[in-house]
């Protein structure tokens, strides 16, 4: 499986590693127990600094989403991790939600383009 | 019986390496710059239209550089035929290594420079898999070659007061010392193109285990001459011939699997990569893709690899 990463995206560049990684996790492309590549490996196949992978592989670590073992490297955690209460996710989806009403789309169309999405993740195995 | 002779030897190394270079020659370099379609120069992205124009006479100079650079080649080896310095062939097969990398590195850069950097592509893609040493480097194997290295030495130590000449049994060990040069390979990669990724995931790594393959025959070609000089110090004069014919044998079945390894890969490279954007013909907002074999990481390897073989060859004849 491959983490793509748009260079027109104005995401600082560890976030994007950070979303791509819980996005091929959401899909069930990275499944509990699948081992995530070495920061070092990362950050040589893209030509980016050690940093800004660790610090993905940081926040993911912060968020439950991955464990660090010894000897095994980064290592993909329980999909749910649990510890996100419904209510916390809610204010970002408020705000992505404002800035596609602020972009003149209407309600049908933000329902499509939210269904769309969804069922990409859907389609790419395992999200439920 | 006698055994066969370093002049037999040289002269049937160099028949091959000859063939070797005549053939790659022919049938890959000639058209090297053509190979990924009409819409690319050595893997270079060009306009429409490139070949009716410009191309024709950066085709020119890419073929006429081709043919100095064997001409170089044949010329220095005749010489050294002609003066009868069988000795000098070694050096001869260094150099021309040394010489045919620098030559297409630099004309690789010099075209890319002059041609200019392709437009970024929009999305790029990094695989989502560990990429271990082990899944590319056998380490029982790995530690069979130090064996057998370190065997080797234990017998040339045990000479009994017997004159050694040291210098070949130290090239031998220094050449096949591969290892840093096969991590280097199974830790090389790049950026991967959004579109067909997964074909250019395969593409790469086809390169990656070819330059690890011809690293590993080549290693395991010096450690049979290593082995077989160590063996020759330690038995009776009657065997030698024979051990000899053995080892001599051996070290070229070797070798010319080597050969058919390297023109099979780069069979294999042409028919895996003939649709896909050809690799260093994008850049992306980190780096250029690059060739395995052309990162920085292993060109300053490669310098400094083949710099002492050179100098102990040339030390070697001239001493």
């Amino acid at each position: 499986m491959f983490l793509t990463l748009q260079t027109n995206d104005k995401r600082p560049l560890y976030q994007q590693i950070t979303d791509g990684i819980k996005s091929l996790i959401a899909g069930g492309e990275l499944r509990e127990g699948a081992s995530l590549p070495s920061v070092r490996q990362v950050a040589g196949d893209l030509g980016v600094n050690l940093n800004t992978v660790a610090v993905a592989y940081r926040q993911l670590q912060d968020e439950g989403f991955v464990t660090v073992r010894h000897g095994a490297g980064a290592v993909i955690a329980a999909r749910n991790p649990g510890r996100i209460d419904q209510a916390e996710l809610l204010p970002p989806l408020r705000t992505v939600l404002t800035q596609f009403i602020l972009a003149g789309l209407t309600t049908h169309e933000i329902e499509v383009a939210v269904r769309q999405q969804l069922s990409l993740l859907q389609q790419k195995g395992g999200a439920q | 019986m006698t055994a066969p002779t370093e002049f037999g030897i040289a002269l049937f190394s160099t028949i091959m390496i000859v063939s070797g270079f005549a053939f790659n020659l022919v049938k890959f370099e000639w058209n090297r710059p053509l190979c990924n379609g009409q819409g690319f120069y050595l893997g270079i992205e060009v306009p429409a239209g490139f070949y009716d124009g410009p191309g024709k006479s950066w085709l020119k100079s890419y073929r006429a550089t081709l043919i100095a650079l064997h001409l170089v080649l044949a010329v220095t080896l005749a010489v050294l035929m002609a003066l009868k310095l069988w000795n000098w062939t070694p050096a001869w097969a260094g150099g021309s290594a040394l010489l045919y990398v620098i030559t297409l590195v630099t004309l690789h850069a010099w075209t890319r420079h002059k041609l200019g950097t392709n437009l970024p592509v929009r999305a790029v893609a990094i695989a989502m898999e560990s990429r271990r040493l082990s899944d590319y480097i056998y380490w029982p194997l790995e530690a069979l070659s130090a064996s057998i290295i370190a065997l080797s030495w234990g017998l040339l130590l045990h000479h009994d007061g017997m004159h050694i000449d040291w210098l070949p049994p130290l090239q031998m060990t220094w050449m096949a010392l591969v290892l840093p040069a096969k991590i280097l390979l199974a830790r090389s990669g790049s950026p991967l193109p959004a579109e067909r990724t997964e074909e250019h995931f395969k593409y790469q790594d086809a390169m990656r285990r070819n330059g690890i393959s011809y690293l590993n025959i080549w290693s395991w070609g010096c450690l049979v001459l290593l082995f077989g000089v160590a063996l020759g110090r330690n038995c009776s004069p009657a065997v030698l011939p024979w051990l000899g014919w053995l080892v001599g044998g051996v070290f070229l079945a070797v070798f010319a699997y080597m050969m058919i390894v390297i023109f099979s890969g780069i069979r294999l490279a042409a028919t895996l990569g003939r649709d896909l954007r050809p690799t260093g013909s994008f850049a992306t907002p980190f780096r250029r893709a690059a060739l395995p074999k052309m990162r920085r990481s292993y060109l300053i390897w490669f310098a400094v690899w083949i710099v002492p073989i050179l100098a102990s060859s040339v030390y070697a004849v001239i001493r």
